[in-house]
């Protein structure tokens, strides 16, 4: 039997690589629907605004997009690497669910980057535009069969247990489960905002230093507009979403509240959980706020605590309490950030408020680590099961060695570090380079830096 | 029956890979042995184009195989644990040193290192891999129970190596369709020896499975002998139009004939070895998930294949023909960029020396602007608090409705903003650029 060791570093490998690979999707989704409408108008009125818009946001989606690919590929052997009786169990189920997404998302996507990336001049402008389209519909329904799969780990149904395997009894609930009706719109709408955010903050960038300002007008008016409508729902769907969890896993609510016993009723702004005695070390909270969020006004009713969960079953309040926080107050921030957009703009001061364009930039990260944060949340405080109240994760695990559970942590680590620390300085080099410049109202885009740089 | 279908599929998405990847990854590797920077920048080009959706058929092979046959899938990624990951690892920075290098305006020397090593890693791992599924994995009830180094034998090594060349050939042939001048020309030269390579090394193979698995090859039925030998055949006949074609026109030819060569050498594998997908004794039968769901995968995944098989020979025919430099890489005129850096960023000054000191109409007296801002915020929070529905008893009012009520009316003042913006001139990029 693999120890208890193999179980830990293959979980802690699974995060990783699971958080690296989130990162980019987070991204993109977002970023091919932006550069798809973005095409669209160009290819409608010939503004080359639109076309310097579309090349610029190009270079950072294509490295963007490659690398969550190769970094998706891994996940989708992982589950088998790493968690091979897991693999034996939910294949029947899981394993069709992701193999549809590969044949009508993966190959949707992966057959239409080339000629997004690769067609100019190539093909005719609404041929483009028409690969455009496809990547949005690819990642689209690649987010749907993932969410649908994630789901039911979450909370799983529609199946019947036949000699320690997972078989399907009725598809449409195990596609369409209970979770996934709240949290596919929610995961759908937290791309969309880290992709705005991102380009909000770029774009406020260039407005700090007065550059590109057509460009940088234009996209960050893009950016806060959309956020505007999106992040109000958001808020909404995110707290149907947290009560929903809140019945069907009541350890997780648990967890995330960060309350061992069941007597207080304040919110907790901070605590250092200790695990083997089920008590907080430190515990900072604003009384009565806990039991206002759980809608009783008068602040009296009680969170619930984690010693109502046999010990056995209870996951790490570390990573639940403060991933859920990140995804929280990172999620407030963005609010109060696109409603001072919303009232910015009212005053006609968008372009001008450069606190508030400072601010912008530092927010351009801010959807990525509200999408981390929620993945954690989400995952590790559904833990100790890897499908939820069914397969443990201790028993999930494949027969290795440490040895080889350890080397292949270290490489992970080792490349997804590397990597991450040239893909932020990409961006970093290509914003500072900056949109191409139009010579004259016609002919292809030069590009002045590069010129420079030669 | 079914199981022979899901089969069937994973097999066929693995030869599309062998193939398509095959030929990519030979081309990496070849790029490490080509001097040139202009051509190893042609060389990633090449590829740019095409290795995500050639590396989206071992993802659907992987996948496939988990779901049609989880047994399978359950016992070998566990049992060829560590050559996998690496194989893995490999393509992680194989994809980033493909993408950031095609970014790039030349040539990056150590991206382009990158990409040819990777290349090499990855085919020898694929090929560990193989080598050590066909020669048996020890496994228990759909889970694998050996070893971390039992993928590791001579027989593996061997396959590794053979793998590479079989690589390395389609490489060369996808390099004789798709180049001119030098590159086009070595690829003809290369075809040969490499194909000479592949034949040795099919025969050093196929005689070593019978020693890395002995109770494999029992030609005593005659269907499987029938089969095995048709392929065979089909594989020296295509073998022979690759040997006539590398170097000849057209330049098409060599790369069919290996497709030819690949196909039907899975074939006879697969002729050889059939029931058994992992010797000793893991069979399709006793792998394989229940009909259920075999059946949604293979009507979900067989219905989808057509329109995945139209865009994917429409995304290769866009690339037809030999490689050309896009256009836009290409044409860079820097006396016509020049004249326009300096007057832009003499524009840009301007903007930002009259920035700080304008003032919007309507900002009154310090206190009347720190009253507002408060109360702004307030609002804010509000307006936080009820799209929250803290308020849990108002919520009727609040709920779905509110929630729309709210963003319709952000929605609104952005456009009504947006449209005032863009007749002020501040999104016109022709103005700015002059």
């Amino acid at each position: 039997m693999p120890t208890p060791a193999v179980v830990e570093i293959s979980r802690w490998q699974f995060a990783i690589t699971a958080v690296f690979h989130m990162s980019f999707p987070a991204l993109t989704v977002g970023l091919s629907l932006f550069l798809s409408v973005m095409y669209t108008v160009y290819v409608r009125t010939e503004n080359p605004l639109y076309l310097q818009i579309f090349r610029f946001w190009k270079k950072i989606f294509a490295v963007g997009f490659g690398l969550g690919v190769v970094a998706g590929t891994v996940m989708t052997f992982e589950f088998g690497l790493n968690w091979g009786s897991y693999a034996h169990a939910v294949g029947p189920i899981l394993g069709v669910t992701i193999g549809m997404e590969v044949i009508t998302a993966f190959f949707l996507e992966a057959g239409f980057i080339g000629i997004l990336l690769y067609g100019d001049g190539r093909v005719r402008p609404r041929t483009m535009a028409f690969a455009c389209w496809m990547i949005v519909v690819g990642t689209l329904l690649s987010t749907t069969w993932i969410l649908s799969a994630n789901s039911w780990m979450q909370d799983p149904v529609g199946f019947t247990e036949v000699k320690g395997q997972f078989w399907a009894s009725d598809w449409w609930h195990v596609l369409f489960n209970p979770a996934f009706s709240y949290r596919y719109p929610h995961i759908l709408l937290a791309v969309l905002i880290s992709a705005c955010w991102f380009i909000g903050g770029i774009a406020a960038w260039y407005l700090v230093k007065q550059r590109a300002l057509p460009f940088a007008r234009r996209t960050l008016s893009i950016a806060l507009g959309v956020l505007a409508i999106l992040m109000p729902v958001q808020l909404y769907v995110g707290d149907a979403t947290a009560a929903f969890m809140g019945a069907h896993q009541p350890a997780k609510l648990q967890a995330f509240e960060g309350n061992w016993k069941t007597d207080n009723n304040g919110y907790n702004l901070l605590v250092v959980p200790n695990t083997d005695k089920g008590e907080n070390e430190l515990h900072v909270e604003i009384p009565h706020l806990g039991a206002v969020i759980g809608k009783d006004l008068t602040g009296k009713a009680n969170v619930p605590g984690l010693l109502q969960t046999p010990k056995d079953d209870r996951p790490n309040m570390w990573s639940a309490f403060y991933g859920f926080r990140a995804m929280y107050f990172t999620a407030l921030a963005m609010f109060a950030m696109a409603f001072a957009g919303v009232v910015l703009r009212l005053r006609g001061r968008l372009y001008t408020a450069r606190r508030f364009h400072r601010l912008m930039v530092w927010m351009a990260p801010a959807g990525v680590i509200a999408i981390s944060g929620g993945w954690i949340t989400a995952e590790t405080g559904r833990q100790p099961w890897v499908v939820y109240g069914l397969i443990r994760t201790s028993d999930a695990v494949s027969h290795l060695s440490l040895g080889a559970a350890i080397a292949s942590l270290i490489g992970f680590v080792g490349v997804y570090a590397l990597l991450l620390g040239l893909w932020i300085r990409y961006i970093v080099r290509t914003v500072r380079t900056g949109p191409e410049y139009l010579v004259a109202d016609v002919g292809p885009i030069v590009n002045r830096s590069e010129v420079n740089h030669a | 029956m079914l199981e022979y279908t899901s089969y069937a599929l994973v097999l066929f998405a693995l030869g599309a890979y062998l193939l398509l990847d095959g030929y990519d990854l030979g081309i990496g590797i070849l790029s490490l042995f080509d001097r040139s920077d202009r051509r190893r920048k042609e060389y990633n080009e090449l590829i740019a184009t095409a290795w995500d959706a050639n590396e989206s058929w071992l993802i659907l092979a992987g996948v496939a195989l988990w779901a049609g046959l989880p047994g399978v899938y359950a016992t070998v990624l566990p049992g060829v644990y560590l050559p996998l990951v690496v194989m893995l690892l490999a393509f992680v920075l194989r994809g980033a040193a493909i993408e950031l290098q095609s970014a790039a305006p030349g040539y990056l020397r150590g991206w382009g290192l990158v990409f040819g090593l990777s290349s090499l890693v990855a085919s020898l791992c694929q090929g560990l891999v193989a080598g050590a599924v066909l020669s048996g994995l020890p496994h228990r009830g759909g889970v694998f129970t050996g070893d971390t180094f039992d993928w590791f034998t001579p027989y593996s090594v061997l396959c590794a190596l053979g793998l590479a060349a079989v690589h390395l050939l389609a490489g060369a042939a996808w390099l004789q369709d798709k180049t001119v001048g030098t590159a086009h020309h070595r690829a003809g030269l290369l075809g040969r020896p490499l194909l000479l390579t592949v034949a040795a090394a099919g025969v050093v193979l196929a005689l070593g499975l019978s020693l890395a698995d002995p109770q494999r090859f029992r030609f005593d039925e005659p269907l499987r002998t029938t089969l095995f030998g048709l392929a065979v055949a089909a594989a020296m006949v295509c073998g022979a139009i690759a040997w006539y074609g590398f170097g000849r026109r057209p330049d098409w030819r060599p790369f069919a004939a290996v497709a030819g060569v690949e196909a039907a050498g899975l074939l006879a594998l697969v002729a050889a070895t059939a029931p058994v997908v992992v010797p000793p004794n893991l069979t399709v039968h006793a792998a394989a998930s229940p009909h259920g769901s075999q059946l949604f995968l293979l009507i979900g995944v067989g219905g989808c294949m057509p329109v995945v098989l139209a865009y994917n020979i429409y995304a290769w025919w866009v690339f037809r023909g030999k490689f050309t430099q896009p256009a836009a890489l290409t044409d860079q005129s820097p006396a016509l960029t020049d004249s326009v850096g300096p007057s832009d960023i003499t524009a840009a000054e301007e903007h930002t020396a009259d920035a700080p000191v304008s003032r919007a109409p309507g900002d009154g007296p310090r206190a009347a602007v720190v009253v507002r801002r408060v109360l702004v915020t307030l609002l804010a929070v509000a307006a936080a608090a009820v799209s929250q529905d803290i308020f849990g008893g108002v919520a009727t009012w609040i709920d779905p409705t509110g929630i729309a009520v709210f963003s319709v009316t952000a929605l609104a003042v952005w456009i009504r903003s947006d449209r005032r913006s863009a007749s002020a001139g501040e999104f016109d990029l022709r103005a700015a650029e002059r």
